[in-house]
């Protein structure tokens, strides 16, 4: 049999023709990589060992600080599990990741809905609501700093001028108000997400299936409960999943708006300050309370439950959107 | 023809160009972080005067923002990424970067006799020196505006008692009568370091450093006491008022008084140059010594791996002499040069008179208490929200502290 990674010429080629080389059997089956392999290498570099420094650096009492320290094991991960504050700071994310879910598929459905009967300027609402989305985290934190100080803000003054002064409060640093206003911000800055994923979404459920509804006697309700929102299930899969990813990671806009403490008193308080405090300190006067180590320890047991959380939610709500 | 003749033409254009020489090539550089963005303008000045002494060194000035000078600090010296010229809290800091490796051992290099006898110490460890305190010490006491005072009749506090009954005065009068941007917890620091310190005094605090006393020795709860009761004084939303906008709102005339060191008052003059201050040490805790704390502005270490060790240390014997020490005390802060006295700086020399009263180190700078302050940034917030009791709050910082004697 001819070796097929031999060059071949035809019979009825002439003889000056150019010879074609005919692949491989190994070079039909994994050539493939060959096109993968620089965004794997770069996915390595930036991604996989990194990590795998910093899951050897969590091993070791390093402060951050110099080229002393020693082999400590799982000494950091322990305390990690024994922490109050991280289970504190969790607390905090899992109060944003709550209520940012539920706004997004509520507000942010609702929004999509009406964007979606094609109302006037339609362009105009879609570009306006995802504004937000663009704006870096940290300026958003900025805007609304600048917002909601109880000394330089416009927001009480103007609450005041409007005969509402009874709704003026100290946001950002009342304990009671703190927390609820970082949501706030969130979820103005997270909108916009949410009105195009299930906008697209909505874009894609066919016309003559409503049809087919309201021919049945369906009303509006049961047209929207029963035959479209079964049909958003990936919409919502995706948006919980990348809600749930985006408010665990909550860093940026708590350290603008409250500091690197989660001020007042830790209320604002979620794992992003905690990781960042423990590794770089909390104030440009000491390093006496920098703890790299034990702060990437803290990021690797956050990003595995992440991971597992993650996992279990896409099995569940992949499972509701066979059934839809 | 024409084709070869232009392409020997560049040719040795560009041979004759590298064989020019380059007058940038004469020159040193070097890299320097600095801490104090609202300085700029006046270190620049004090560069500028280095630099036309010393026609071959050229300094590349960067100001970061104080709150995050240590992270950057800290990952560029990891990443062997930090200039040549860097400042560090002197203590245990400065041990810790000298015993990386990141520092130039400068005992043989600088000498050091001009200095204050605080500023030898403070930057000779075991014997060794390894930085330079050429941008001076900072005194920390109480600032309050001479005008609010002079019309409303009042006179700056000594004690706890009157600075309490004067906090009311000046509430009923709808004036905020102390500024205090307590985000991040750094002013509710100086203010125990002061509070406590008008109770120890320097002898109770060296006694503190040895074990031989405690931050839970129930007159110097007192000190937590009344950090407590302070919180009442200050403005609207103070756990969230960011460092540096207090400072601000200080400056424009927001509030009557402001805990704050030698080193604010050229920030207060960039944002308001019609700023009129007075300064005294702050108030005692009621049967103490009003008291005030200093410590020295980062002193300058060389890194190790800069390839321009001998002008980065001719830079800082210059910066250590009369002359830059006399535009330090004129423009920014107190100096750390023995012989030199503010020229004609009215709110340095009431700095340096407030510190006669009772001085003592910032807890900090010092390797048995430098724990304390990352404890009261911690804390604060929940003793001022009556989260936390004075005791407890006390013991919290004296949980942090390693005695010399341990």
């Amino acid at each position: 049999m001819a070796d097929s990674s031999v060059p071949v010429r035809l019979a009825s080629a002439a003889p000056n023709a150019r010879v074609r080389r005919v692949p491989s059997k190994a070079m039909l089956r994994y050539g493939h990589l060959w096109f993968v392999l620089p965004g794997l290498v770069f996915f390595f570099s930036v991604m996989i060992f990194p990590a795998i420094f910093a899951l050897g650096i969590s091993l070791t009492n390093w402060s951050g600080l110099g080229t002393n320290f020693q082999f400590v094991g799982l000494d950091n991960f322990t305390n990690a599990l024994s922490h109050w504050p991280f289970y504190r700071a969790a607390i905090n994310n899992f109060y944003i990741f709550i209520s940012i879910l539920i706004f997004q598929h509520t507000v942010g459905l609702f929004i999509a809905v009406q964007l979606n009967e094609k109302p006037r300027f339609m362009q105009f609402y879609r570009t306006v609501l995802f504004l937000p989305v663009i704006i870096s985290l940290v300026s958003t934190g900025f805007i609304w700093t600048l917002m909601l100080s109880s000394n330089i803000g416009f927001l009480n003054p103007m609450l005041e001028d409007i005969g509402l002064g009874f709704l003026a409060r100290n946001w950002l640093s009342d304990t009671a108000t703190a927390l609820p206003t970082v949501i706030a911000v969130t979820a103005w800055n997270s909108l916009g997400w949410s009105v195009v994923l299930y906008l697209a979404g909505l874009q894609n459920i066919p016309e003559e299936l409503k049809q087919a509804a309201q021919i049945d006697g369906a009303n509006g309700w049961q047209i929207f409960w029963r035959v479209i929102f079964p049909l958003l299930s990936p919409s919502f899969t995706s948006l919980t999943v990348l809600t749930f990813i985006g408010t665990f990671r909550t860093f940026d806009v708590v350290y603008v708006l409250t500091g690197p403490l989660g001020s007042p008193a830790y209320r604002t308080d979620v794992l992003g300050t905690l990781i960042y405090r423990t590794a770089f300190g909390g104030s440009g006067f000491s390093n006496s309370d920098i703890r790299m180590s034990f702060a990437i320890a803290m990021a690797l047991i956050l990003f595995f439950a992440m991971a597992l959380i993650c996992w279990g939610m896409i099995v569940v709500l992949r499972k509701r959107e066979i059934q839809s | 023809m024409k084709h070869k003749l232009m392409k020997s033409l560049l040719v040795g254009i560009l041979l004759a160009s590298t064989a020019l020489p380059s007058p940038a090539q004469d020159k040193t550089v070097l890299t320097m972080w600095h801490n104090h963005p609202e300085w700029k303008d006046r270190v620049e000045a004090i560069l500028v005067k280095f630099e036309e002494e010393n026609p071959t060194i050229d300094i590349q000035l960067e100001e970061i923002a104080g709150t995050n000078y240590t992270t950057r600090l800290n990952t560029a010296l990891a990443a062997g990424e930090a200039p040549d010229l860097f400042g560090l809290s002197p203590g245990p800091d400065t041990a810790a970067a000298a015993a990386a490796g990141y520092s130039v051992d400068l005992t043989d290099k600088l000498d050091i006799s001009g200095l204050t006898p605080s500023a030898k110490a403070a930057v000779t460890i075991d014997g060794k020196v390894w930085s330079a305190p050429i941008l001076g010490s900072y005194t920390v006491g109480l600032y309050y505006h001479r005008k609010v005072f002079a019309d409303n009749g009042l006179t700056p506090p000594s004690n706890q008692s009157e600075f309490m009954a004067l906090c009311q005065t000046l509430k009923d009068k709808g004036i905020v009568p102390m500024i205090a941007p307590a985000q991040d917890g750094i002013i509710p620091a100086f203010l125990y370091m002061m509070m406590a310190s008008s109770v120890l005094k320097a002898d109770g605090f060296d006694a503190v450093r040895k074990g031989t006393r405690k931050l839970t020795d129930p007159d110097v709860v007192k000190a937590a006491y009344f950090l407590r009761d302070i919180y009442t004084c200050f403005q609207d939303g103070s756990l969230a008022t960011p460092y540096v906008e207090g400072k601000a709102l200080f400056a424009l005339g927001k509030g009557a008084m402001l805990e704050g060191g030698s080193a604010d008052y050229a920030g207060f003059l960039e944002t308001n140059p019609d700023i009129d201050v007075g300064v005294v040490p702050f108030p005692a805790v009621d049967g103490g010594t009003p008291a005030t704390v200093t410590g020295m502005e980062a002193p300058y270490n060389i890194n190790a791996t800069s390839k321009n060790i001998d002008a980065a240390v001719t830079f800082l014997q210059w910066m250590m002499g009369k002359e830059p020490a006399q535009m330090v005390v004129d423009t920014i802060t107190l100096t750390t040069t023995e012989g030199v006295v503010p020229s004609d700086n009215r709110v340095m020399k009431e700095m340096i008179e407030a510190g006669r009263s009772n001085d003592v180190r910032v807890f900090y700078e010092l390797p048995e208490t430098g724990g304390v302050f990352g404890a009261i940034q911690q804390n604060a917030a929940a003793l001022f929200l009556g989260e936390m009791s004075p005791e407890d709050f006390s013991k919290a910082l004296q949980d942090t502290v390693k005695p010399s004697g341990s």
